[in-house]
């Protein structure tokens, strides 16, 4: 599996997405069939059994874009239309919106099981108090 | 009044998805209507804003795989949707698998059929591709009890192979009674009282997507027998057996996406009088589109559409049915619709759509809201919608 693990490293895949999970989440192999399977709300829980629970930025922000690009191999508005039809069947949820990158990693910090994604080059906002994000990046197979 | 209520329901429940364990979402969409000619969706030819849709609904996760739903609706769209609240869907849904390369699981309760790609979600102006749904949904016949959503239970199942994922939705409705309202729009006795049931209906829908939705293909199937009857001094008994068969494709490129689908629609009608036969039909519709959009950026959205609709796909013109019929109109059994339109969406939440449609032909009027008959089977149709969702 082509997989790296990078605590707090913020600066491996310049101009790329960047997967962030809680702390509570076993280092587990993210392929891209994983992601898409986590993304599109198909798997809900962790192959350890706890629920996932996925944040995700606006469709609109170029993060958004380039994450769901690169790492899903998928458009942001299919993956809206995936959503929608779960959302307006009543057979799932829809993943939780947040509006920034800070508030991204402060509810994927605060909430066991959180997987979501930030910028690669944004710094990564640490301190000793603070249990660190696991950063994950993904070698594009 | 009731918008209005509806409305502020949105906005209460505005905080929505906050919470992992519950959501709460919603639509709210006018519409405005003009045609040239004729009737649809209300006294159009004078402009009309009886056409509205709007719903609120709530999921919960009991336990992780145990989801229970409902989403409460109205819409109102001239004779052919009354604005009357409904329980659109109300479910549990069980999931017994969810992995990585598949789920399975099963629904009860009041579940939304899968036909094509637009019928689960149909009534929500942001997944369509325009205001008024292609013809192969039937738009201004108000199926909407008797085919789209129905009480029943569901089975569905996902599973991945390569760059394939393969999705299974099997439904088997419940037999129940058809709506007064819809009654209305299907039979005409005269005036003599009857009653319409649906029994052993079901549907099943087989979707592949490839390479992370880029294509999508598609295999819809719905059967339902109506059966009418009437008090014992009428004696007069019908059974129609209406099938559905709708075939589904898609590309979705970055920019633009090409979608085609096409329906055969059997109908095999049998009415008795004392028990004799006095009509026995077997006819066959057909109903297709391609259609292109491109989003220019995320704001604005384009589309185009070629739809054709064919009350009997042997007589496709109509002329059969008018020779058989001396009074009637053979324009009255087929619709060709060029339609192009526009959106403009100024953030998640809301959106304009703007669509003109040039018809030709009369099969998607409705009678009722054309009692003085057509007055033109050339015409054309603007469509207007202010929607919100959250």
């Amino acid at each position: 599996m082509a997989l790296a693990i990078l605590f707090g490293c913020g600066q491996a895949y310049a101009q790329s997405a960047q997967i962030i999970v809680n702390p509570s989440v076993e280092a587990a192999s993210l392929d891209r069939e994983r992601l898409r399977a986590i993304f599109t709300m198909r798997m809900t829980a962790w192959p350890d059994g706890p629920p996932i629970r996925v944040f995700v930025l606006p469709d609109r922000d170029p993060i958004s874009d380039r994450f769901y690009r690169e790492q899903l191999g998928m458009y942001s508005y299919v993956l809206r239309a995936v959503w929608d039809r779960m959302v307006f069947t009543g057979t799932g949820l829809a993943p939780t919106l947040v509006r920034s990158e800070e508030e991204m990693r402060a509810r994927v910090r605060a909430t066991p099981g959180a997987i979501g994604y930030v910028s690669s080059g944004a710094p990564t906002l640490r301190s000793p108090m603070q249990s660190p994000l696991l950063y994950v990046g993904l070698q594009r197979r | 009044m009731r918008r209005i209520a509806v409305l502020l329901l949105c906005a209460a429940a505005c905080a929505s998805a906050r919470a992992a364990d519950y959501q709460v979402h919603g639509y709210a969409a006018q519409g405005f209507v003009y045609t040239t000619d004729n009737n649809f969706f209300g006294p159009s030819s004078d402009g009309s804003t009886d056409y509205y849709e709007a719903g609120i609904n709530a999921s919960a996760q009991v336990v992780p795989g145990f989801i229970v739903s409902g989403q409460a609706a109205i819409r109102d769209a001239g004779i052919s949707d009354d604005g009357s609240l409904r329980v659109d869907y109300a479910l549990a849904d069980y999931r017994f698998i969810s992995s990585e390369t598949g789920s399975a699981g099963v629904r009860a309760g009041k579940v939304k059929n899968a036909v094509g790609f637009y019928n689960e979600t149909r009534d929500v102006i942001f997944t369509r591709p325009s205001i008024l749904l292609p013809s192969v949904y039937s738009d201004n016949q108000n199926q909407r009890s008797l085919v789209f959503t129905a009480p029943g239970t569901q089975a569905y199942a996902t599973r991945v192979f390569g760059r394939h994922e393969l999705s299974f939705i099997g439904t088997k409705n419940f037999n129940r009674d058809v709506r007064k309202s819809d009654e209305r729009l299907l039979i005409d006795l005269g005036g003599l009282p009857f009653d319409l049931h649906i029994r052993d209906s079901w549907n099943a829908q087989v979707m592949d997507s490839f390479d992370g939705g880029r294509w999508q293909f598609g295999v819809s199937y719905f059967f339902g027998r109506f059966t009418l009857t009437t008090p014992p001094q009428i004696t007069l008994a019908g059974t129609f057996d209406v099938g559905l068969t709708m075939f589904s494709a898609r590309y979705n490129a970055e920019r633009f996406s090409v979608t085609a689908e096409y329906v055969l629609n059997p109908n095999e009608n049998e009415v008795t009088v004392g028990g004799i036969p006095v009509l026995r039909q077997d006819i066959t519709a057909d109903r297709g589109y391609l259609q292109a959009e491109y989003r220019l950026s995320p704001h604005w959205g384009l589309m185009a559409r070629l739809d054709g609709s064919f009350s009997d796909k042997h007589d496709r013109n109509g002329r059969e049915f008018a020779a058989a019929n001396p009074g009637s109109a053979r324009e009255s059994r087929y619709a060709r619709d060029v339609t192009v339109g526009a959106h403009w969406r100024s953030d998640e939440h809301w959106g304009v759509w703007a669509e003109y449609h040039w018809i030709d032909g009369t099969a998607p009027l409705q009678r009722a809201e054309n009692p003085q008959g057509v007055s033109d089977t050339r015409w054309s149709l603007v469509m207007l919608m202010a929607a919100f969702r959250f």
